[in-house]
């Protein structure tokens, strides 16, 4: 009976479990798609001017590999953009509001270097994700006999992201999108360690990623 | 427990163990980053950029008594990061380890020297980043070696933690992060300076009344 009760109880938690929920609001100054122009490339930024956290580096990476759609959108990486237009991106030195982004381009050496690359529009992104103070309790052993674990623990995950649309051709904003990504993870122990890990980022990049994509109409012939 | 009761190889294997216990503890990091070129204009002037010996070797080491020892060598990336940034924002630059005869061999003179390093680890702060501080004194002079101004120039470098990633790495990371953060206030600070911003101005007439009369 109670072995019967114990796989009743794992086979819910993994169906309950390890579940991510997301959440992802969306505004767009019109509902016409913005232009893309072959010879022009957007870029994604992270928000780091916060002393309590940064936008990961790695997470933008996933966002502009999920906006690129395997080539059909050109992205630029993220460092490559921050390493060619040093100091002026940096944490410090990055404008974040249209207006400081004006007088940036106004700078003849940046103004020419966005326009050379094609750079038509930059999106920028800040958040992260938090993992909240872990439950329960394992304890492994290891002896000449062998080893293994016991116990269980679990943690929850939370993601929260806006990502903002800037045009700087035009130099205004055309859109911004939010996530939400929350889930729980668990590892639970008889012997061998069962991990059970919600992909709470994944999603949110997943989900911010995609909705980005809905933005942009591509166009394959010159300017 | 008296030391000199052992035999002389038996204490020597114990110094060895000991040595290997306490450096087993410390983290031991050599700051390694590239730092890139920047988009300036570079000053048609003549640039001395002072490095000494205990700037190109420095090496910080933790005083916390409530954390595990931290030793970093900085002194290497550091060299590179200002040497990197000088080029890149001035004509002409040489790079000295003393300070030259004020004979007007040069238009300004830049002495840097380290004055603060202050890092924070996640067992301290109970945030899941490494932060560190830098903060250096640039002594500038004019050709001459008058003194125009010393400037202090502090830089602020972050990394969260990662999964699997070692403290050592983590360090360099934020090390070089707050290095580029120094580069990046000294590229966009260096002009604000009020005594450099004068001297620039009079530099600027001098050279072109000097351009309207060669002679």
């Amino acid at each position: 009976m109670n072995r019967i009760a114990l796989v009743s109880a794992i086979t819910l938690l993994l169906l309950t479990g390890c579940g991510t929920s997301t959440s992802i609001d969306e505004f767009r100054v019109s509902t016409k798609e913005l232009e893309l122009k072959g010879n022009e490339q957007i870029v994604v930024m992270g928000r780091r001017h916060s002393g309590e956290y940064e936008t990961e580096p790695g997470f933008i990476d996933c966002i502009g590999d999920k906006l690129a759609n395997n080539g059909l959108i050109k992205v630029m990486p993220e460092q490559e953009f921050l390493d060619g237009f040093y100091p002026w991106f940096e944490p410090r030195t990055a404008p974040l509001g249209l207006k400081r982004m004006g007088a940036a381009l106004n700078n003849p050496l940046i103004g020419n270097r966005i326009r050379q690359l094609g750079i038509r529009y930059m999106i920028w992104v800040d958040g992260k994700t938090e993992t909240s103070e872990k439950t329960g309790a394992m304890s492994c052993a290891l002896s000449p006999a062998g080893g293994g674990c016991f116990g269980f623990t679990s943690w929850d995950k939370y993601s929260n992201y806006e990502a903002i649309i800037w045009d700087l051709k035009q130099l205004d904003e055309k859109g911004r999108v939010t996530v939400d990504s929350k889930g729980s993870s668990y590892v639970f122990a008889v012997g061998a360690p069962i991990p059970l890990i919600a992909q709470v980022q994944s999603g949110a990049c997943e989900g911010i990623g995609k909705r980005l994509q809905g933005f942009f109409i591509t166009q394959n012939t010159g300017p | 427990m008296n030391f000199c009761l052992y035999s002389y190889p038996k204490r020597i294997l114990l110094a060895l163990l000991a040595t290997l216990l306490l450096s087993a503890c410390t983290t031991n990091v050599t700051v390694n980053g590239e730092y890139p070129t920047a988009l300036v204009s570079k000053q048609p002037l003549k640039v001395g950029l002072v490095l000494n010996e205990s700037f190109r070797g420095y090496r910080f080491e933790s005083e916390e008594s409530q954390r595990e020892p931290v030793v970093m060598a900085l002194g290497e990336s550091q060299v590179k990061l200002f040497d990197r940034v000088v080029t890149d924002m001035f004509q002409s630059t040489s790079t000295l380890s003393a300070m030259p005869a004020g004979n007007g061999q040069f238009d300004l003179i830049i002495a840097l020297e380290v004055a603060e390093v202050q890092l924070a680890i996640p067992t301290e702060t109970q945030l899941n980043v490494y932060e560190v501080w830098l903060k250096y004194n640039l002594k500038i002079y004019d050709g001459k070696g008058q003194a125009i101004t010393a400037w202090q120039m502090s830089s602020y470098g972050k990394t969260q933690t990662r999964l699997l990633k070692s403290s050592e790495s983590a360090l360099n990371q934020a090390t070089v992060s707050a290095l580029r953060d120094a580069g990046a206030r000294m590229i966009t600070g260096f002009q604000r300076v009020p005594e450099i911003r004068q001297w620039f101005a009079a530099h600027q007439t001098g050279t072109q009344l000097s351009q309207r009369n060669p002679q």
